[in-house]
């Protein structure tokens, strides 16, 4: 936003959606639907290997260690459940040890696996969530206010929808999202944040 | 398979399936070919000196002016100890419509300790209904150095052609010795959302540069000094620079013009080089 790409609520909207589109939709989506299926197979490693080939993808380092940040905090909390299941466990065992990075998406899908949810619920919920994100911070950041912000997920819905479908049919992460992955980068060397890096 | 059919089979290979074998080694204060193996369409020319460092200059050149429909061609170069090669290309890769099959690039670079790879192609250019797959895989030994540049523009631009290629898929892996990974993957095909806000832009590169054997307390330096080049070109390029998941330095660029392209690369590869070997960028006498 401080870099001039959006100071609107539609250009916020357009923003995000090919964001989700080109980026979310094919590489962290498919992160959550790969982890997802990891758990309910019971195979650890393939829930580790996605972890690792996803660590790989985020070239943005502030990106990149939010998305620990934020796993690790799930993790954490999930396996506080005396009934958390072996993968889940294992999982946090990795991360504690440093074996796994342990990313936000494969976190969040390990731990909604766990809890009962099935894969098209997963993925939504993590698009969801993601979307929420964006407009909190854009209410922060930009002229809009509470009904503008509801407007907007609204608005992505159909979209989140689209992008989650997509994902529960991929096996392969990919990303085509230069124009945010670059403003990502560049969010290190801006003179005001609204997160901390 | 009958002999003729074998013979017929064969022969519709020929320059179309090519492989492209280098093998360098360091000789005294140059790096020397050691080995060599090409089959057509490459055409294999000796490096080039350029400098007093000792580097060979390859240039990779494919006559037959581009991939066309079913064009399966590979790279396979390999550095040993203390090795240093430039490996580039004399034009743009230009990749021809098909009605079908995809044409593919296949790359492998090995680089052992101490040696320095630059690989720093032309930029690549999908024409309308090209289908192109690359794939090029670094694989770093411990003390081994890496520069690897790719661009890709929309297409003609002058003749009014712009992110119109039915398809393509762009795959850059970069394991070092401890196993750590840096991975860049895309795919386009003709989902009309599939090229986005970047089709205000007219071309877009990655520069990836990968080192263990730099002391770490240089990359944010040499980060420092590449974000003050890309902030330097104005509006017609925006680019950003990271520390990645490996021991070194990622950037993320669009441009507007070839000039600016062209203009950032060598800023790009001339900082890079004299922050990290102390050298200046090379001509590579192209023009």
């Amino acid at each position: 936003m401080q870099g001039g790409a959006v100071r609107s609520g539609d250009d916020l909207f357009l923003y995000v959606e090919d964001m989700f589109r080109q980026g979310v939709a094919h590489r962290e989506a498919v992160a959550v639907a790969i982890a997802h299926e990891a758990l309910v197979r019971n195979d650890i490693q393939a829930a580790l290997a996605v972890d690792h080939e996803l660590h790989a993808m985020k070239l943005g380092q502030e990106s990149r260690v939010a998305s620990q940040q934020m796993g690790r905090q799930v993790v954490k909390i999930a396996v506080e459940q005396p009934t958390a299941h072996v993968v889940l466990r294992d999982f946090n065992a990795a991360m504690e040890a440093e074996r796994t990075p342990g990313h936000f998406p494969v976190a969040l899908a390990l731990t909604l696996a766990d809890a009962g949810w099935n894969k098209a619920e997963t993925i939504a919920a993590f698009c969801y969530q993601t979307a929420v994100g964006f407009v909190s911070a854009g209410l922060k950041l930009l002229p809009i206010g509470q009904r503008e912000g509801q407007h907007l997920l609204e608005r992505w819905m159909p979209m989140l929808d689209e992008c989650a479908v997509r994902a529960a049919e991929s096996s392969t992460m990919s990303a085509w999202s230069p124009i945010q992955d670059i403003y990502a980068m560049r969010h290190s060397r801006l003179e005001s944040r609204l997160f901390r890096s | 398979m009958p002999i003729l059919s074998v013979h017929q089979s064969a022969l519709s290979e020929v320059g179309r399936v090519g492989r492209l074998d280098l093998h360098y080694a360091r000789h005294g204060q140059r790096t020397i070919l050691a080995h060599s193996r090409c089959s057509s369409p490459w055409h294999l020319f000796p490096p080039m000196y350029l400098d007093a460092t000792g580097c060979a200059f390859t240039s990779l050149v494919n006559p037959s002016g581009g991939f066309v429909a079913g064009d399966q061609l590979s790279i396979h170069a390999s550095l040993d100890r203390d090795a240093h090669a430039v490996l580039s290309t004399p034009s743009a890769n230009r990749v021809y419509r098909s009605l079908g099959r995809e044409a593919r690039q296949t790359v492998t670079l090995s680089v052992a300790s101490g040696a320095i790879l630059e690989w720093f192609p032309e930029v690549m250019i999908p024409y309308s209904g090209s289908r192109f797959v690359q794939t090029i895989d670094v694989r770093l030994e411990k003390g081994a150095t890496a520069l690897i540049w790719d661009s890709l523009a929309s297409g003609r631009m002058a003749r009014g052609e712009r992110w119109a290629f039915a398809s393509l898929r762009n795959e850059i892996r970069i394991t070092t010795a401890s196993g750590e990974r840096l991975l860049e993957r895309y795919e386009m095909g003709p989902d009309p959302y599939s090229v986005g806000l970047v089709s205000t832009y007219d071309y877009v590169a990655s520069f990836f540069v990968v080192s263990d054997s730099i002391d770490p307390t240089r990359w944010p330096p040499l980060r420092g000094i590449v974000a003050d080049v890309l902030e330097s070109l104005g509006s017609d390029l925006l680019g950003g620079v990271t520390e990645p998941t490996v021991p070194g330095m990622a950037v993320k660029l669009v441009a507007r013009s070839s000039e600016v392209l062209v203009t950032v690369q060598e800023r790009l590869w001339d900082a890079t080089r004299r922050a990290l070997c102390g050298f200046c960028r090379p001509s590579l006498r192209r023009y």
